[in-house]
């Protein structure tokens, strides 16, 4: 880019080349066509007449021409290095920039499929662990489902098993409750019947037997 | 504690001195209350309390309580005195007792032993067998 901007500028000093060149060839020739002095004394002055006729018609004189180049190299390099260098420069850096930023596209580019690539990689082992999770959390559930079974089962067992000791004890008690007022009642009666059955005389031979076995048993 | 160990055994002596004999008598017990009046023990109540529990039950382990229902005969009576100081081996005397809920037959007691040869004990000794 620099390089295209010092040709264009280089490109607009030419024609400045160009006259002085002419101014030049002009001088040249002049020296050529001594021998012809005469012819070229009134050749020299018509050309010098004609160049003259140029220049003022032109308005170029040699008092203006060399300011005018030393302005035009003095703004040429201003130009240059005010203008053209920074530009140049910003481009460059621009140029930089978009490489940069291409570089980086790339890069980006490469990353992202990486990440991509990653993100797949995850996305399938999250699903093999779910997977897997939901395996376990089955696996698990059918086993507490299966031991609460079991618990649920013992324990209407053992229900079934306290109830029926219950029923079982109710029962018992029952019946030895029956048992003991059956022989209290026979007792009763019996002792009823007895001392109303029983003649004195039966009772004292009776008490005689009985002290007779008593103390004959102890001894 | 100590000092209910002491009266206790003081009261034991005193039943000892009680006996004539072996057999716990009135008047020896009277002779033994005059000698503790005249003492004046500290705690005289509580021995006198003492003495009266160990003389009660030394009275009832020399005593057999016969109960009937009907008058016992004299031989059976004698009988029965005679077969509880062998038992026992010790001088028992037998008093009679009248208790109709016997039915028939007799109920001896001798401290806290008791014999049981009645119409009543042997139905409940049923009843609890039956139990």
């Amino acid at each position: 880019m620099k390089t295209k901007l010092i040709i264009v500028l280089l490109a607009l000093l030419s024609p400045l080349s160009f006259i002085n060149g002419g101014d030049e060839q002009n001088v040249a020739h002049e020296g050529h066509s001594s021998s012809n002095l005469e012819h070229a004394e009134e050749g020299a002055v018509t050309k010098d007449s004609k160049l003259k006729m140029i220049t003022e018609k032109f308005g170029v004189s040699l008092s203006t021409l060399i300011p005018q180049m030393v302005n035009f190299i003095l703004v040429a390099l201003a130009l240059y290095y005010l203008a053209v260098k920074p530009v140049a420069k910003t481009l460059d850096e621009r140029q930089q920039k978009i490489a940069d930023g291409l570089q980086y596209a790339e890069e980006m580019k490469v990353q992202l499929a990486e990440a991509e690539y990653e993100r797949a990689e995850k996305i399938k082992q999250a699903a093999e662990d779910a997977q897997k999770i939901l395996a376990e959390a089955r696996e698990q559930s059918k086993e507490m489902i299966e031991k609460k079974t079991q618990e649920a089962a013992a324990q209407a067992e053992a229900m079934i098993r306290k109830a029926s000791e219950a029923t079982e004890m109710d029962r018992k008690k029952m019946l030895s409750d029956v048992r003991k007022e059956v022989a209290r009642l026979v007792v009763s009666t019996s002792s009823k019947v007895l001392s109303r059955d029983l003649s004195d005389a039966e009772k004292q031979t009776f008490s005689e037997s009985a002290t007779k076995e008593l103390v004959g048993s102890e001894s | 504690m100590k000092r209910d160990k002491k009266i206790a055994q003081l009261a034991r002596k005193l039943v000892e001195l009680s006996k004539e004999g072996g057999v716990v008598t009135e008047p020896k017990v009277n002779e033994v209350l005059a000698g503790l009046k005249q003492v004046q023990h500290r705690r005289y109540l509580t021995v006198l309390k003492t003495f009266l529990t160990y003389i009660r039950r030394e009275i009832a382990l020399q005593t057999a309580v016969v109960s009937t229902p009907l008058t016992l005969s004299e031989d059976s009576l004698k009988a029965i005195e005679a077969h509880f100081i062998k038992l026992y081996d010790r001088p028992i005397k037998a008093i009679t007792q009248t208790d109709t809920s016997l039915v028939a037959g007799v109920r001896v007691r001798v401290g806290d032993d008791i014999y049981d040869a009645s119409v009543a004990g042997r139905l409940q000794r049923l009843a609890e067998n039956v139990n």
